[in-house]
């Protein structure tokens, strides 16, 4: 199952006579299970064009995409229950102001859930647990969504899918915004959440640290197209990343200025700042 | 002397809910601050207060040394520019070029001039070619380059960026600083919110915000050796300096130090 991506392309169409391919010949497969994918690329690169396909927000103009069993093509087809591909798969907007819209943060992210026949009580109750794992507490209950800072709506949002509990996570850019604290506990849900029930979960991202830190694959995406897939390893030893727009993370950044300057024979390919610090003491051990 | 002063400023949204609690800083003319702080801790809020968006109940803001309130406020809107949070906030025209031009209209700089800098900008943030696309059918990233463009073709004394860069690629985002930097240089006060740690390092001094107050105010460098007001505040440090702390080699450890205060 999952979902699989048949020669995708997405144009949009515009007033003018001028259309926009946003994503071009996408093929790609994603397990409904075990896997937790960093989406990159460029800013315009496709990132979300390719995210809104996966629940079958857009169809492709061309091309076809399977989710759960069900075939996704540029005509809308009666016999596709779109609305219940939404919790095979949740996405979560870049842009939190185009997901709140009720009165109260309650009744937001109570919404998915009393969607798919969730008693309101139990519903209820997931949005209070949901709020509490992004760190809000039962004061934001009642608070309008759109009166509270950037972050807070965001983690707002990302309540929201957490309360749905879809089958396949898809967040689009769900760190940016975030308070340091904020980003590590939620990459930390996330990653717990995938190691749990096994979900698969994709995340569109531009922290580097973030990709090699926590994930196992990398999807780059470069002018619409497929431009690299593999594990953050591969992609951050390759001579891609100006190419893509993308950068080294921190953690080899630093070890490369300390490789240069001292002269230090220390592999610069580490994931975290403990990382790091192990790999120095062990080169300077023997000194 | 200060071009931005602000007095013992606080502001409240309603009964329950405050924004800023007796806020005072200085800033220089040609300043480059970067302001951090938890989520919901005051950043915006501020940021609204200095350009007079928001009033607050008590204290007063003084820009270039005038009182700011409802008379100078237009005024001294064309002192300051700022590049809100959510870039659609920003967006009045119906194309990228009406929205790039729109800032400058208000500083009554002639059309040819500006059809000059529309380009110029454009190009700068690699938008040229979008000038005729609507605003809101741009990427996240897109919309921020372009609302990016109208602040800096304002050329106002002061810029403000409300974690403006949060959504470019890391290359778009390092060729923008690089752009801030000169334009700091020939003499704009920068001030920029973020969470980003490593793009507040380029600040002369830091403003930690901790639930609407002012919890530090300092020269980067001296705030870098204080780890714990970092942890107090739920920030993070650079990555070089959490491995400095640990890191067994004094030679190590000197160099990471370097590697930081050095960008
Ligand atoms: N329009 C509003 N009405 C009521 N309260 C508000 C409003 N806007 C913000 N607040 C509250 O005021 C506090 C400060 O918000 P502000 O937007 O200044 O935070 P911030 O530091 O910019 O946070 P972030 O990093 O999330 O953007 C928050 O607790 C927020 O919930
Ligand atoms: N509604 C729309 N109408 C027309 N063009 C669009 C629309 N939405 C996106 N585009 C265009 O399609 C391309 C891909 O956009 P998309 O939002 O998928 O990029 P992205 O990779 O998510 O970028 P970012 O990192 O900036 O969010 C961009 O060039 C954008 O201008
Ligand atoms: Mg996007
Ligand atoms: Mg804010």
């Amino acid at each position: 199952m999952g979902i699989r991506f048949n020669e995708v392309t997405h144009e949009y169409a515009s007033y003018s006579k001028i259309t926009y391919k946003a994503i071009q010949n996408i093929s790609l497969n994603i397990s409904e299970h075990e896997e937790f994918i960093a989406l990159v690329g460029h800013t315009g690169s496709g990132k979300s064009t390719l995210a809104k396909h996966m629940n079958a927000l857009i169809f492709p103009t061309s091309g076809t995409v399977e989710i759960f069993g069900n075939i996704i093509t540029k005509k809308r087809n009666k016999k596709i229950k779109y609305n219940s591909i939404r919790k095979n798969v949740g996405l979560v907007f870049q842009f939190p102001e185009y997901q709140l819209f009720e009165d109260t943060v309650e009744k937001d992210v109570m919404f998915g859930p009393m969607n798919f026949k969730v008693p309101k009580e139990k519903a209820k109750e997931l949005a209070l647990d949901s709020l509490k794992l992004v760190g809000l507490d039962e004061t934001y209950l009642n608070r309008n969504p759109f009166n509270l800072s950037g972050g807070e709506k965001k983690r707002v949002s990302i309540a929201g899918i957490l309360a749905l509990d879809p089958e396949i996570l898809v967040l689009d850019e769900p760190t940016s915004g975030l308070d340091p604290e904020g980003k590590t506990t939620l990459m930390k849900l996330f990653t717990d959440i995938h190691k749990k029930t096994n979900k698969t979960i994709i995340i569109i991202t531009h922290d580097m640290d973030l990709v090699y830190q926590y994930f196992n694959r990398v999807i780059v995406l470069k002018d619409g197209e497929l431009s690299f897939e593999g594990t953050p390893e591969k992609l951050f030893k390759s001579n891609i990343l100006k190419n893509n727009h993308l950068d080294l993370p921190n953690t080899v950044k630093t070890l490369k200025h300390i490789k240069e300057t001292l002269n230090l024979d220390v592999d610069i390919y580490q994931k975290t700042a403990e990382d790091v610090i192990n790999e120095l003491n062990r080169v300077t051990k023997n000194e | 002397m200060s071009i931005i002063s602000v007095k013992d400023v606080s502001f409240s949204y309603n009964e329950k809910k405050l924004g800023l609690k007796n806020v005072n800083i200085e800033i220089k003319k040609g300043e480059w601050i970067a302001i951090l702080g938890h989520n919901g801790s005051g950043k915006s809020t501020l940021a609204k207060t200095l350009v007079g968006l928001l009033e607050p109940q008590s204290g007063e803001i003084l820009i270039d040394q005038v009182l700011l309130n409802d008379e100078s406020a237009y005024e001294l809107r064309k002192k300051i520019g700022i590049v809100f949070q959510n870039p659609d906030n920003q967006f009045v025209g119906v194309t990228v070029r009406d929205d790039i031009a729109f800032g400058m209209e208000n500083l009554c700089i002639p059309r040819e001039e500006m059809l000059e800098k529309i380009d110029f900008y454009a190009q700068k943030v690699g938008m040229k070619e979008y000038l005729d696309k609507q605003p809101s059918n741009l990427s996240g990233g897109q919309k921020q380059r372009v609302a990016i463009a109208g602040i800096l073709a304002m050329h106002s004394d002061i810029l403000i960026f409300d974690e403006a860069t949060s959504m470019l690629d890391p290359y778009t985002r390092s060729d923008l600083i690089e752009y801030i930097k000169t334009l700091n240089k020939e003499g704009l006060t920068i001030i920029m919110i973020t969470h980003d740690v490593n793009e507040a390092l380029l600040a002369d001094r830091m403003l930690i915000l901790n639930q609407g107050e002012v919890y530090a105010f300092e020269a980067t460098n001296d705030l870098l050796k204080k780890p714990e007001v970092f942890r107090e505040c739920h920030l993070e440090l650079p990555v070089a300096l959490e491995v400095a702390s640990k890191v067994e080699s004094q030679k190590i450890k000197e160099k990471l130090w370097e590697y930081v205060l050095t960008k």
